[in-house]
């Protein structure tokens, strides 16, 4: 048996490859098919003269067939090496890594808080279907769902930043609390919209189990109450797994507009600064970062369908 | 002696109207009560109203005493907690929904269980229902239906209830299978000296295994009384129809007793006879009052104005099938219908869902395939139409491959047979033009084919939405005719529906095969009604053939094993003591 | 009893009936701009940015002394419109592409799903951002860069229906009748899923209205001094000192936007999911 497990996950993995081959190929295709000249770019202010140019699409084999010039980038990238930021002059790696922390932190806090606050929330609301607590949850996670990270984070700026002076306005701040505290408003700003999607989705697969037979069976021959909230709840843990593992996606692209809000020196904001400069390079090591990162939570996700769902299990085997 | 459950005046609302009104009920301690009724009757309101597990928005009144002990069902205080699992246990009709996928069954049996000496109380019950205790260790999906229901009932049964509510326990199992719960339920009954109401659809069921049965119709009760004495001497019009209705698997009967229209809806039915215009005996009293229960015996009562002018419907056996006539079994006739070797197998699966079968269907015939789930019976039928593909074997029609609209279909699930979207009208007009009609032609045949299945031709304006189960199907059967298809596949065209209205479909599906020369390949897994219907039969089982022959012969005197066994199933017209 | 009844099983019309009213009146701003408006783009050069309550500007104004009130208002047009055409045009692709690989399954639906995840493995917003800085900016060519990246999400809901309806036995008898598959695949299907594109549409909508005011506020979508609720709030951050309405009117009208057509897209999926099931 753990050997077709095992060979579920390395068949999953093995799938996962091949889609962030395929998204490096569709991203590098993209950036050299951009508008205009890479090796122009590449000079910056310097002096273009057309022995630099010459010698800068040598360096970068920018005269080589596409294919050639993908494979020399891919074969730099595995392992590392993702080449020299145009806007920097610095090398992209050491760059990213340097930026890895705050948004890091970031995402993490706010995918922390919506769990923390959606998950309760969703099932409280699923359970006290239509009274007005529910209505009320309810309500506002359709406002919360519908609120982009950047206005919710100006109008909190605005409020408890500049107008009660609670939190510091802009930076990081130094130490780790102090840097904790810097973070606690551009992840409540991100945790808004993803805490009520988290609630909508809880509420809803909460209320989808209560309303099958085997939740009528459980009342039907006497066990309590709290039994009976425990077994919806694991049955619903399926679906909920899912989807939060699906909102990784949804923080790396709200946390462009955060770190940009607040001043954040994090990968969000180094894409800003990348694809206003132009930074090709930069821009498409931080694509395959991402994707890596999505790619990789949904293969974990399926394979904690494994742990969760006994179902999957046998179906992985039989396969 | 005090009874164990004594119900009075239940009465089961929702938002559109009364669904219960007024039932009540009473059981000793051992005794088998079985409630009765088609759907939309309130027989399973009825029972949740007695667990208190009524659907959000539904709302119960009345009086329940348990063991002397007296709760109000309207108030908000009553200690369910209390009542259900030691006193009422309630156990559903779908096994494959009613446990948890994602818990071990021990786990589950185990919950109800005090927390010391769980696993040596799991591993009891377990033996009790016979299973062996490793089916503790296994989840829900990795058993078979009938397994499940076994662990169901170990686990209703684990809080020791004094009283077991089972509504429609065997209706989603095989017939086999049916036969092995209600017997094990009569036994654990016994063992445990434990009341137990029986909600079924199925009066010979009722029959079979209860003491007293209660009869109810568009949410009232019609007839209750002892089980013998409601059969043989029927003291309401509906329970002498319904009983008639329900085709016997020993004969063949020259047309099924039918019940004209259809059950109305409780809240429909004002100040008269909830049956009143279904009924031939019916009078002027019957339609200004309802009539209250009476008793006509001791201990049985009937509300009904006319009680002593109820006979049971007697329609005498035929002495020679009429379609055997027109088609000799096999014989000269020549085949419309000729399947060889035909096998498939599903992938993923482990085993053939088809084992070269052969079949061979003479033009005019009625050939009945039955078997139980798994057997490979639909597959088979999907094959002969092209909706699937076989691996091996050939299918041929009138001496060629199955050419398109030659051979129809017709489904089990009415509800979803006909497009939400399209009126009948449009439905039928399109079935006709597909087959080549021309447009003005395809509207104006509609009527025609609308009388053809004996529905009014203002039926072409209505959507599916406004039709019954029954006249859906129909519809379904009209659409399939408007090809002038000469093979009619019918894969269940009547599990789904109430007994009343299976009978009309029936005798719908043998008219048309008179009027037409229709012939039909009737997929079943219910004897009796192959014995209706056909007039050769196959035997299906694991996707192999393995008896066939003239229906009387197979079905008289089977000669297989598992034909056998089958038949042995079948719940008896008598109660078997 | 009754109707309190009714009012614990569905949300009230009210709240429906006030997120149109609210959809409405931005409609009105939207298309009726020039006349609503008229003055949004006046820079009132001597006042440079003021706080609220200045006579003839209730919400202050912006660096360039342009009145917010108006400003916001103007500001509609390029909320509704352009989120609009995405919802739409995806929706388009979604649905020719989902139901050809949800009817037809095989390799078509092979190449379908393969673009589906692949588009699906990145954030939308984030490839929006890249895409749009890269290749070109301006409003439309923003919308057309959306479009493509909301596609996948729309053909899996699509290919998901249609392959729900496909079994069912009013199709399989459609094959049977010898009905052409473009037929069964149009006039059976697609009316049958129309419920839940619909409401899809409008919750797309709103999905469109938070990207394309996301991009703005990078700078990527309009153009520079445009009226645009995004780009406001990008120039507001710098004036959150001196006049914070500046930033939080616009802010509160994109969410309010939002969330109208939210629950509007909501009550229209439950009102036509029951419309379905009930029999």
């Amino acid at each position: 048996m753990s050997r077709a497990v095992l060979a579920f996950a390395l068949r999953r993995a093995a799938a996962t490859l091949a889609l962030l081959f395929a998204l490096s190929l569709l991203v590098f295709a993209l950036l050299y098919l951009a508008p205009g000249d890479v090796a122009r770019n590449l000079l910056g202010t310097r002096n273009v003269t057309p022995e630099a140019l010459a010698r800068i699409r040598e360096l970068y084999h920018l005269d080589e067939p596409f294919l050639a010039q993908y494979w020399w980038w891919l074969s730099h990238a595995v392992t590392g090496d993702f080449g020299t930021s145009i806007r920097t002059g610095g090398q992209v790696g050491p760059l990213l890594l340097d930026r890895t922390g705050v948004t890091a932190a970031t995402a993490g806090l706010a995918f922390l808080l919506s769990v923390l606050a959606g998950v309760p929330a969703g099932i409280a609301t699923a359970v006290r279907r239509g009274r007005p607590l529910d209505r009320a949850i309810v309500a506002a996670s359709v406002a919360g769902v519908g609120a982009p990270g950047f206005a919710v984070g100006l109008i909190l700026l605005y409020v408890f930043a500049l107008g009660l002076g609670w939190f510091p306005v802009y930076g990081t701040g130094e130490g780790f609390l102090d840097a904790l505290w810097h973070l606690v408003l551009p992840a409540v700003a991100l945790a808004f919209g993803l805490g009520a999607f988290v609630v909508k989705l809880t509420r809803a697969a909460v209320i989808r189990e209560l309303d099958q037979d085997y939740v009528t069976f459980a009342r039907g021959r006497g066990l309590s109450e709290r039994r009976v909230l425990r077994l919806v709840l694991r049955n619903a843990a399926i679906p909920i797994v899912t989807s939060l593992g699906l909102m990784v996606a949804y923080l790396f692209g709200g946390t462009v507009l955060i770190e940009v809000t607040f001043a954040l020196p994090g990968l969000g904001s180094l894409v800003e600064e990348s694809v206003l400069f132009k930074d090709i390079p930069v821009v498409q090591a931080l694509t395959l970062v991402v994707a890596l990162v999505v790619s990789v939570t949904a293969l974990a996700v399926d394979l904690s369908y494994l742990a969760i769902d006994p179902r999957v299990r046998t179906r992985a085997v039989r396969r | 002696m005090t009874p164990l459950l004594h119900a009075r005046d239940v009465r089961v609302t929702s938002a559109a109207g009364v669904l219960v009104s007024g039932a009540g009920l009473t059981v000793a301690p051992g005794e088998t009560v079985a409630v009765v009724g088609e759907s939309g009757s309130g027989k399973s309101m009825t029972a949740r109203a007695l667990t208190g597990l009524l659907p959000e928005g539904v709302r119960a009144t009345g009086r329940l005493e348990l063991s002397g002990q007296a709760y109000d069902l309207a108030a908000a205080r009553t200690p369910w907690q209390h009542i259900r699992g030691s006193r009422i246990a309630l156990l559903l009709q779908d096994p494959f929904t009613s446990l948890s996928p994602v818990h071990r069954c021990g786990e589950q049996i185990g919950w109800a269980l005090p927390r010391a000496g769980r696993a040596a109380g799991i591993a009891r019950l377990l033996d009790e229902v016979g299973l062996p205790a490793e089916v503790a260790g296994r989840y829900p999906f990795q058993l078979s239906g009938g397994m499940r229901q076994r662990v169901a009932i170990a686990a209703a049964l684990a809080a020791g209830p004094d009283l077991l509510i089972a509504d429609e326990p065997t209706t989603a199992l095989d017939v086999t299978t049916q036969h092995e719960v209600l017997e094990l339920v009569a036994g654990l009954q016994r063992a445990r000296h434990m009341g137990l109401i029986l909600i079924t659809h199925d009066l010979r069921l009722a029959r079979a295994r209860a003491d007293r049965i209660m009869v109810m119709y568009a949410g009232r009760l019609v007839e209750e009384g002892p089980a013998a004495q409601v059969m043989d001497h029927p003291a309401h019009p509906y329970t002498a129809r319904l009983a008639a209705c329900d085709p016997p698997v020993t004969h063949r009967l020259p047309a099924l007793p039918t019940i004209p229209g259809a059950v109305p809806r409780p809240y429909e039915v004002g100040g008269a006879c909830a049956f009143a215009d279904r009924c031939e005996l019916a009078v002027e009293a019957c339609r200004t009052a309802e009539p209250a229960l009476a008793e006509v015996a001791r201990g049985h009562r009937a509300a009904c104005v006319r009680p002593s002018d109820v006979r049971p419907v007697a329609v005498p056996p035929l002495a020679v099938p009429p379609a055997a006539a027109v088609a000799p079994e096999a014989g000269p006739a020549p085949a419309l219908l000729t399947v060889r070797g035909l096998t498939k197998r599903f992938p993923g699966a482990s085993a053939q869902a088809l084992d070269a079968v052969d079949l061979r269907i003479a033009a005019g015939e009625a050939v009945a395939v039955v078997g139980e789930s798994g057997s490979g019976k639909t597959t088979l039928a999907r094959c002969v139409v092209g909706l699937e593909r076989p691996d091996g074997g050939s299918v041929e029609f009138g001496g060629g491959a199955t050419g398109p609209r030659r051979v129809q279909y017709v489904f089990q699930d009415p509800y979803s047979a006909l497009n939400p979207g399209l009126t009948v009208g449009a439905s039928l007009a399109e079935a006709l033009k597909a087959a080549g009609r021309p447009r003005s032609e395809a509207r104006s045949d509609v009527p025609g084919l609308l009388d053809l299945v004996g529905l009014p031709a203002a039926y072409a304006r209505r959507r599916p939405a406004a039709l019954s189960g029954g006249e859906r199907q129909r519809v379904a059967i009209a659409r399939a005719l408007a090809p002038g298809a000469e093979l009619l596949v019918c894969d269940e065209p009547v599990s789904a529906l109430d007994v009343s209205v299976q009978a009309q479909v029936l005798n719908l599906l043998s008219d048309l095969r008179r009027e037409l020369g229709l012939t039909l390949l009737f997929i079943t897994h219910d004897l009796a009604v192959a014995r209706q219907v056909a007039d050769r039969v196959y035997v299906m089982r694991r996707g192999r053939v393995v008896e066939t022959g003239p229906v009387g012969g197979v079905l008289g005197a089977p000669a297989h094993e598992y034909t056998q066994r089958l038949l042995a199933s079948v719940p008896a017209a008598t109660r078997a003591e | 009893m009754k109707s309190m009844k009714r009012r614990t099983n569905t949300r009230p019309p009210v709240v429906a009936i006030l997120s149109a009213v609210v959809l409405a009146a931005v409609g009105v701003c939207a298309v009726g701009r020039e006349l609503v408006a008229p003055h949004a783009l006046d820079q009132d050069v001597y006042l440079g940015v003021v706080g609220a309550g200045i006579e003839g500007h209730l919400f202050g104004t912006d660096q360039l002394g342009r009145d917010i009130l108006q400003l916001s208002l103007a500001g509609a047009r390029s909320a509704l419109a352009g989120p609009i055409v995405v919802a739409l045009g995806s929706m388009v692709i979604g649905f020719l592409l989902g139901t050809f690989a949800g009817y037809r399954g095989g390799i078509v639906d092979m190449l379908v799903g393969r673009y589906a995840d692949l588009l699906l493995a990145l954030p939308s917003v984030l490839l929006a951002i890249v895409v749009a800085g890269l290749v070109g900016r301006g409003y439309w060519i923003t919308v057309a860069v959306l479009i493509v990246l909301f596609s996948p999400s729309d053909v899996r809901l699509v290919r998901g229906a249609v392959m729900e309806q496909t079994p069912r036995p009013y199709i399989e008898s459609a094959r049977l009748l010898g009905i052409r598959p473009m037929r069964i695949m149009f006039r059976h299907i697609a009316p049958n899923i129309v419920p839940i594109v619909v409401a899809n549409l409008l919750l797309n909508v709103a999905f469109a209205l938070v990207a394309l005011s996301s991009l703005s506020y990078l700078g990527l979508g309009v153009p520079p001094g445009a009226p645009d609720w995004g780009r406001q709030l990008a120039d507001g951050r710098a004036l959150l000192g001196d006049n914070p309405l500046a930033a939080v009117v616009p802010g509160v009208l994109i969410i309010l936007t939002a969330t109208v057509v939210n629950l509007l897209g909501d009550w229209l999926s439950e009102t036509l999911d029951r419309k379905v099931t009930a029999r």
